[in-house]
């Protein structure tokens, strides 16, 4: 017990023997980890998006204008036994020239001229959860474009396919700027130690000599390297909060972009803890590659 | 209980030691004399595994040095009490917190330390002092620190690098006979000095060294 304190107590003492280095150290390990922290929330909100968007994404398989009421009938059969679809709809061609007289009132005088309906009879397919990728609904609309009796088969496919290349960017971006600023973050703390390691040299020497083992004098910068990670993380998620309620609240302003502040998101509680727990292990791996680097703490 | 047999140490391919053989017994009082650079020092950080010699081997009670595991070199200081000519206290412990490092690091519990701790520095006559800080005390008093921190774990045998190379003769004459004493209760102490009050001093066992190596070996009678 009084070894643990002894080693807590320690810690303490380099924190506050270099005071000024661990705050400039804390403060930066918070910037680059808030820097890392933007582009994984600007992933988190997108993905949070595109989802939302590919649950509002319908197919629509539009059937050939001589199919039969019997050959209808077993499209809808095929389209029912299918597990890749959640819900679907048949739209006639009286119900589909009737919705486009609602949707476009003004146009509607182009399809009289036409003398008789030129809109096809179609069904409304909503996809499982499963197969709302962009690529799935690819394979899935390519499959249905097979069946006979089927004309055409649409769906908002540029969007999908947008929508998901840009988070695949973010992620992409995310993970190499994150690797950047992790070693970053690695470096400084390491540098923090270095310099506690040769401020306390001394010391360290002396507890060589009356046989403290390689552990106990590696344990309290351990602790320090951990504690300025968790700090700089915790600091990070502190200003990202703060950073992420400002832009929220403009967003709220300015009109033109009602309603879409209730969709963002800050990092839930668990991501928030995986967060500061990084920053913890990045903190020690810092102190622990100064430990090595310098051979400190070796008999 | 050390022995040494034919022990060479080289720093870039400078002799430091050369074809060392000896045996100190348990209980002795051996002082390791000779002038500066005669090899004092690396034969005493030998002993506390330091430094690993080239050639020969080293044995202290019974186990080889040279077959010691890294890990296994704290567990040998810590039957090694170490004092030096330069004292080597923390300056921002107390008299009580410098002399219980030993025994923190062994993990002894918290009676087990204030017990040995208040026993050694009475031992070197200071228990008055244990809440100062080092830089508050005499030459004298902070030597006596540095032996109360060596001896505070019981130590089987007690080395001492130019322990008096700092003190005037009065304050020698002090050292000597805490270090006389220390060896009555049954430690084995190697002083390792080229200071002549200390020989005056002590009627033992004395190897001379020079130039790394022995070049004479007597028993004083005292």
């Amino acid at each position: 017990m009084r070894r643990l304190m002894y080693l807590l107590r320690e810690a303490l003492a380099n924190v506050l023997t270099n005071r000024t280095t661990t705050m400039v150290a804390v403060a930066t390990t918070a910037f680059t980890f808030a820097c890392v922290g933007v582009f994984l929330l600007l992933y988190v909100n997108l993905r949070a998006m595109a989802l939302s968007l590919e649950q509002d994404i319908q197919v629509i398989v539009y059937l050939q204008d001589d199919v039969t009421g019997q050959a209808r009938a077993e499209i809808e059969q095929q389209l029912k036994a299918d597990r890749a679809i959640a819900s679907l709809a048949f739209v006639s061609k009286e119900q589909a020239l009737a919705d486009f007289q609602v949707q476009f009132p003004a146009e509607s005088h182009l399809l009289q001229g036409l003398g008789q309906n030129p809109l096809p009879a179609s069904f409304v397919v909503t996809l499982a959860a499963e197969s709302r990728s962009s690529d799935a609904m690819r394979r899935w609309a390519d499959r249905a474009q097979l069946i006979p009796g089927v004309g055409q088969v649409q769906y908002n496919q540029a969007w999908v396919e947008a929508l998901a290349g840009i988070v695949k960017y973010i992620e992409v971006a995310a993970i190499i700027v994150g690797v950047i600023l992790s070693a970053a973050s690695v470096t400084i703390i390491a540098n923090t130690i270095r310099l506690a390691l040769y401020s306390r040299r001394e010391e360290i020497e002396i507890l060589g000599l009356i046989g403290a083992s390689t552990a106990f004098i590696r344990v309290p910068y351990l602790l320090e390297g951990a504690a300025l990670g968790l700090l700089g993380s915790a600091l990070s998620l502190v200003i990202l909060k703060a950073g992420f309620e400002l832009f929220r609240h403009e967003i709220r302003s300015a009109s033109r972009f009602l309603g879409v502040d209730a969709l963002l998101t800050f990092f839930p509680f668990e991501m928030c803890l995986v967060l500061v727990l990084v920053g913890l292990f990045l903190g020690c791996a810092g102190s622990f590659l100064s430990l090595l680097r310098f051979g400190e703490g070796r008999a | 209980m050390i022995q040494l047999f034919h022990v060479s140490k080289y720093y870039d391919r400078r002799l430091a030691l050369s074809d060392i053989t000896l045996e100190i017994e348990k209980g002795e009082f051996v002082l390791l004399m000779g002038p500066s650079g005669a090899g004092k020092s690396t034969l005493l950080k030998l002993l506390i595994g330091a430094e690993r010699p080239e050639e020969g081997q080293i044995l202290v009670q019974g186990r080889s040095l040279s077959k010691l595991r890294p890990s296994e070199i704290p567990l040998l200081r810590r039957k090694v009490g170490v004092v030096l000519q330069d004292f080597r206290l923390l300056p921002k412990k107390t008299i009580f917190d410098n002399v219980s490092l030993p025994l923190l690091v062994q993990g002894a519990s918290t009676g087990e330390i204030r017990r040995k701790v208040t026993e050694a520095l009475r031992a070197v006559g200071l228990d008055h002092k244990k809440d100062l800080f080092p830089p508050g005390l005499s030459t004298g008093e902070q030597q006596r620190i540095c032996i109360a921190r060596a001896i505070v774990n019981g130590p089987i045998v007690l080395l001492a690098d130019e322990p008096t190379g700092n003190l005037d003769p009065e304050l020698t004459s002090e050292i000597i006979e805490l270090f006389k004493s220390i060896n009555a209760r049954g430690t084995t102490v190697i002083v390792a000095t080229h200071d002549p009050n200390v020989l005056a001093q002590v009627n033992r066992r004395v190897i001379t060294l020079d130039h790394g190596k022995v070049v004479s070996h007597e028993q004083v009678c005292s």
